[in-house]
């Protein structure tokens, strides 16, 4: 799926992952979809919350590679 | 008949671990992610979970005393000594460390059992700064310059420093009256505040989650405190079997840490013995790792680079200075110690939380500034 923005918080333990996505999410547009790519298991509960909480739509949850990959649609 | 209480107790303890150690792993309890969730995201589950751990702590640890079980007065945190400085300082320093670290004690024994060995290192270090905190060169700082400011409550003549004891003699309740007034005036808005949520209510592992996580804190007062309580055939007296602290316990985890390293360092000491709160880090160890197994979470983590390595060694030692200082970490003080009603718990607990929104918002601060 296509993307507007990505950002890397691999290596990054909670809060960290949040507080990224949180501020890349500000500087895009209503509709435009950011994928973080990580490493910290703990946001994997971390950011169904953080969307839902921020009125955004998280799109998916995978892994791959080792890696946690989210998509998450601006609300 | 000692090494039999000995036996009840440490294994209790392991096994009440076990329990927190899976559901902490199910359920993403973490009390550093609980506020770290309200300041960056404004979202209230996890901190409605440690709410209703808390309010089912207190109901629980009110019953048995109120029923003559334990005496929770002879707790370390009820002690008649109020030492405010220290518990301020410590609670700061706690509550920045486990933010730096990305959380608390627990939260690393957690990941650690999920296969974290960045955690495990952090736990090691927490080990050692606990373990100079309680009797080393901080020790000393400690003692010389932050315990000794303190309100001598036995001097004033209260036999605890329970918020029952301040209310009875403000209002002249008998104990148990003051004591059912303070836990209801507490524990009930507390539980009523969590459960208000249908999101809360509908989650059901989080609900459930904190009623056994709180069941586990009153858990631990009854093995320590009541099955661990009996005569000591050495000196005939009644006394508490198998913990560090030589008075009962309910999970905690900075001292047990730091006994436990000592424990494997001086394996050969005769006078070193497997306690309570060991077992229950042993504990909590392998039941998030069987949790972890079975949901298939299990991942080895390490460090990611240098100054990840710097900020949670950092965390780490702010963690062990802070937690013995302090009194308890978010479990020995924000759960145990609470669920005693001992003022001093509130105040350090507070200062946890302070330190940690300090420090999350200076996280978020020096983000932006990138």
């Amino acid at each position: 799926m296509q993307f507007d923005q990505e950002i890397d918080a691999s290596g990054l333990a909670c809060p960290m992952p949040i507080v990224k996505t949180k501020k890349a999410l500000a500087g895009l547009a209503s509709g435009q979809v950011l994928r973080v790519v990580g490493t910290d298991p703990g946001s994997v509960d971390d950011m169904p919350a953080f969307a839902e909480s921020g009125g955004h739509t998280l799109l998916s949850s995978t892994e791959e590679g080792g890696r946690y990959v989210f998509l998450i649609r601006k609300g | 008949m000692a090494t039999d209480l000995s036996t009840t107790v440490v294994a209790g303890g392991f096994v009440l671990g076990l329990v927190f150690g899976g559901v902490a792993q199910k359920s993403n309890f973490c009390t550093m992610g609980a506020i770290s969730d309200v300041v960056n995201m404004g979202h209230w589950g996890r901190m409605r979970m440690w709410m209703l751990a808390v309010a089912v702590a207190m109901l629980g640890a009110a019953g048995l005393a109120a029923g003559g079980w334990v005496d929770l007065s002879q707790a370390v945190v009820m002690r008649p000594n109020l030492p405010w400085l220290s518990l301020i300082v410590g609670g700061l320093v706690f509550g920045a460390g486990m933010t730096l670290t990305g959380g608390c004690p627990s939260r690393n024994l957690v990941r650690l059992g999920g296969g974290s060995l960045r955690s495990f290192v952090v736990l090691v270090f927490v080990a050692v700064a606990g373990y100079m905190t309680l009797k080393g060169l901080f020790g000393a700082w400690r003692a010389a310059w932050l315990d000794p400011v303190a309100l001598p409550l036995a001097e004033w003549g209260w036999p605890d420093q329970g918020l029952p004891t301040a209310l009875s003699r403000a209002t002249g309740l008998a104990t148990t009256t003051a004591l059912g007034v303070a836990v209801a005036a507490i524990a009930v808005p507390l539980a009523a505040f969590a459960l208000r949520d249908a999101r809360f209510r509908g989650n059901v592992w989080q609900w459930v989650g904190a009623l056994i996580i709180g069941g586990v804190i009153v858990g631990g007062w009854y093995v320590s405190g009541h099955l661990g309580f009996g005569e000591n055939p050495e000196t005939l007296e009644d006394s508490f079997f198998a913990t560090n602290s030589r008075t009962l316990e309910s999970l905690s985890f900075i001292a047990p840490l730091a006994f436990g390293l000592e424990l494997l360092l001086l394996w050969t000491d005769q006078s070193l013995h497997l306690s309570f709160g060991i077992a229950a880090v042993g504990g909590m160890i392998l039941g998030a790792a069987g949790v972890a197994l079975a949901t298939r979470r299990f991942r080895w983590e390490g460090f990611a680079s240098l100054s990840d390595l710097r900020q949670q060694l950092l965390g780490a030692a702010m963690m062990g200075f802070g937690g013995v200082t302090a009194l308890g970490c978010t479990v020995g003080q924000g759960l145990s110690g609470l669920s005693t009603l001992a003022m001093g718990s509130f105040l350090a607990t507070a200062a946890i939380v302070v330190g940690c929104v300090a420090t999350l918002k200076w996280l978020a601060w020096r983000e932006e500034a990138r």
